[in-house]
Order: structure tokens, then sequence, then C-alpha cells
């Protein structure tokens, strides 16, 4: 129950009845007479509309009134395509006009064509959600369309300048004259009876309006929204579109650009197969030098070690040799000697043990790479650490107040036990 | 090559390959493997770019035992 002490503000209630009018409110068709048409010198237009019971104020911006194709005239029985809405500053309801057509010009086939729209969207047929994606690279592809129409001319040409490597269905079918529905209904179907297609294009070339009647039949609609696979619509008119643009999953203009919205370009991929010919040549080096690096940082260690144990045999003979009288030297030099050539023996099979060494320690660098805590850090984990150095593993280990480091893939964090 | 191995899975693949090599956390072994197929496919996808032909067929209904009939499109 509503009181003095929480009364509203007049702004308030006008918002409010804004949102409740024009919330949720689709686009409405509504039929009506014209009534007090004034159009301002801004462009916009003002009228009412009404019937035997009502009427209604109506605002139609200039934009929309550009576009109309017959000037509004008092009395003129019209359709008018719009939205309710509520200008605050009066809390006065208007509707919105998006779309005005005399109904003498809506002749019979428009109104048919419009409650078949009506039955489609019922079913939800023209969803936004239903439509598919098309394949990237489609092998086989159903065309539906007059075997001696320019269409399938058109798309053979485009199909084998751009992939070359696909193939073609062409069903026949009549696109025009009293046939034609029932003949593009049967092709449709017959998609579904094909070795697997990857996508289907119905359409034809160009026609005058009349000749689109088929390409406005709900059952040639519902064959296409039945269709198992994507379908590209390519009814040849750039103006006019018909319902089954609307079901299609996509709406070429001309059968050309359905082919081109259908195949990839083959120049186009060559040149990505170039630019990732590239790419593999140098991740592959990358990897390979910096493996190679490593590698020769640690055979260096161990080549060096090696050395520097004969160097020090040596350096321990020549000693001994200084400090002998020289009636002794013939029995130091055999010694010598043999060192001597056992170094020149050594040098070879350094070489062999350094080669064997080396294929251990690559296989050892990798195993090490998976084990490596570093590499655990690089997933997102991080080591925490006292001032000493020490691991911290449980809770016990954190003493509160205390500073401790954490160790992450890149460096050190220093961080503080709260509690 | 099989003959079930489209383009457009050769192409795919490939795409995954560069997208593995360039991770560069794989053992060099493995590396090289993905390196030699990634080679090995860009070949081939090349090749059935190149040698690729158009095929148009028509589908034609036989009304008397309502059986479907392939053949190539004259013209």
């Amino acid at each position: 129950m509503s009181s003095p002490d929480d009364a509203w503000s007049v702004s308030r209630l006008a918002r409010t009845l804004k949102g409740r009018v024009e919330d949720g409110f689709d686009p409405t068709w509504v039929r009506g007479e014209l009534v007090g048409v004034k159009r301002y010198p801004s462009g916009h237009w003002y009228f009412g509309l009404r019937d035997d019971g009502a009427k209604v104020s109506c605002t139609m911006w200039k934009g929309v009134a550009t576009r109309l194709k017959v000037p509004l005239e008092e009395g003129m029985e019209v359709f008018a395509l719009g939205l309710p809405a509520v200008w605050e500053e009066r809390t006065e309801l208007r509707f919105n006009v998006q779309q005005v057509l005399p109904t003498s010009m809506v002749g019979a086939a428009a109104q048919q064509v419009e409650r078949t729209r009506q039955r489609l969207v019922a079913d939800g047929l023209l969803d936004p959600l239903r439509k598919r994606p098309l394949p990237e690279f489609p092998r086989r592809i159903a065309v539906v369309t007059s075997i001696a129409g320019a269409a399938v001319r058109d798309i053979i040409t485009v199909a084998a300048r751009r992939w070359p490597g696909v193939e073609l269905l062409v069903i026949g079918a009549a696109v025009q004259g009293e046939q034609a529905p029932a003949e593009l209904m049967a092709a449709l179907r017959t998609v579904a009876d094909l070795p697997p297609v990857d996508l289907c294009i119905v359409g034809r070339g160009g026609g005058a309006r009349e000749d689109l009647a088929a390409f406005n039949d709900e059952g040639v609609c519902r064959a296409i929204a039945a269709c198992p696979v994507p379908v590209i619509s390519a009814v040849g008119h750039e103006v006019d579109i018909t319902l089954a643009d609307l079901v299609a999953d996509v709406r070429a203009a001309t059968p050309s650009q359905a082919a081109e919205f259908a195949l990839p370009d083959r120049s186009e991929v060559l040149v990505r197969l170039t630019g990732w010919q590239e790419m593999l040549g140098q991740s592959m080096t990358t990897i390979l030098r910096r493996r190679t690096e490593r590698l020769g940082r640690t055979t260096d260690r161990l080549g060096n070690a090696v050395l520097g144990r004969l160097r020090a045999a040596e350096r321990r003979v020549h000693a001994v040799e200084r400090s002998l009288p020289a009636t002794l030297e013939r029995r130091v030099r055999g010694p010598r000697e043999r060192l001597v050539r056992m170094e020149q023996r050594l040098a070879p099979a350094m070489q062999r043990i350094l080669a064997d060494r080396t294929a251990t320690l690559e296989r050892h660098a990798a195993a090490l790479d998976a084990l490596s805590p570093l590499a655990v850090l690089g997933r997102g984990f991080a080591m925490p650490r006292d001032a000493d150095g020490r691991v911290l593993r449980r809770v016990a280990e954190f003493t509160p107040g205390a500073p401790f480091t954490l160790r992450v893939t890149d460096g050190d964090v220093q961080a503080r036990t709260e509690e | 090559m099989p003959e079930h191995v489209t383009l457009g899975d050769e192409i795919r693949r490939l795409e995954e390959i560069v997208r593995k090599l360039e991770a560069d956390d794989l053992p060099i072994e493995d590396a090289l493997a993905l390196f030699e197929e990634g080679i090995g496919r860009l070949r081939t996808a090349r090749t059935r770019l190149a040698d690729a032909e158009t095929k148009v067929q028509q589908v034609l209904r036989d009304s008397a035992d309502d059986t479907l009939k392939i053949a190539p499109l004259d013209g």
C-alpha cells in the first residue's frame, strides 16, 4: 500500500511507465487510417492512426520519412510498422513508426508473403540462433538451381578459380514458374540422399520481382530449413530479400558471391602455407639453438676436467724428470713417451666418449626439463622459502609476522605471513 | 597419403603443428618429429592445391525406380 511518506516523483512515474511500455515490445504492424498528418520543418512527421474504436499518436523520424515510396495523405489507409514509446516530458504515449505501406500498394501477393513470414517466425525458422556456420574447407557442395541457367555457370567459374579441389553436385530445378516450388522442394530434399555434402547453394540469376515467387514459397523455405547441411541462398537480387534468404544460413546477393562465401581462396591459402613454412623453420632453429647452447656448456666442462687431469699428470712427470739425475733419465723417458702416446691415443677415444656423453646428456637434459622445479614454477606454482633459504612445506613452518621469499618462475617475491 | 585425409584436414593439422612448435616446451625428439611431419604436410598440401580440378556432376532422379544417378555435367 502506498503512503504519502514514500511518494514517487513525477519523473519516477514517467520513467517507470516508459520502461513498462517499451521493454519487451517487438516491432508490430498496425493497420489504420491516417489523421492529422503534419510534416515539421525539422523533417520529422507527426500523425494519428485510428480505426473505429481507438486512436494513437504517431511519430515518424526524418530518416524513415525520406524512404517513403508514397507521400502520406490525410485519410489514407495504411500499414504502419512501429514500436510504442513514452515521451517522458509529458508522459504521453507515441507509436514510433519505422515503415509505412499504403494498403492499396500492398497487393494480395505481398500480404501472402507477410503471412508466410509470420508463420515461419512462429516456428522459429527465422531465429538468428538457428544459423549454422559454413565449413572452412568444403569438399562437396550441392547446387540447387536451373541446369540451363547462368547461376550454375557462375558458381563453376568461381569455384574453379578459388578452390579447384571441390566437387559440385548440381541438382536441377525450375526456379520460376508454376513448377518451381515443387521442383525446388524435391531438389532440396535430395540433398539429404547424396553422398555427404558440406553445404548447399540454392539460387538463381537475377529476375523480375514476380519471378522470385518460388523463393517466397512456404514449402521451399521449410525445405531450406530442413536441409541437413548449411544453406547459402543466392536469389540474385540486391534489393528484394526473399523469405528463402531469411531462412537460409547465409544470404548471398548473387550466385557468384555464394561461391565466394562457400569456398576458401586458393591463393590466400598458399600465402598462409608459405608463412607456416617459415614459422616451422624458425621454431625448429630456435629449439635446436637453445639445446645446442646448453649441451655446449656441459661438454666444455666435461672436456676441461679430463684434459686438466691429463695435464696435471704431465706436469707431475716433468717435475719428477727434473728432480732425477741424468742417469735415470732413460728410465723416465720410456714412461714419458708412453704418456705422450697415450695422450695421442686418448684424443680420438675422448671424442667418442664425448659423443656418447653428449647423447646421454641430451636425454638427461630433456628429462631434467620435465623434472626441473623451474619448469613446475613456469606452470604457475610458487616455492616459499624462509630467510635461510629453507623451503617451507607446511603451515606450521610459517612463523606469523615473519618475512619469507616466494620463488616464482622469473624471480623472487618478498612476502610476509599475516597470521 | 590416405585418400580420406582431406586437404582441409591437412591444413588444420599444419596449423596445429605450427602452434605446438611455437610453444617450445617439447622434447627435442617430438619437436623434430613434428617439424618433419609439418614439412611433409606442407609439400602434400601444395601438391594437392596445384593438382586439384573442379569436378562438376549432375544429380538426376530416375522417376522409374526413384534412384539417384550422378553423372558428369555436360558443357
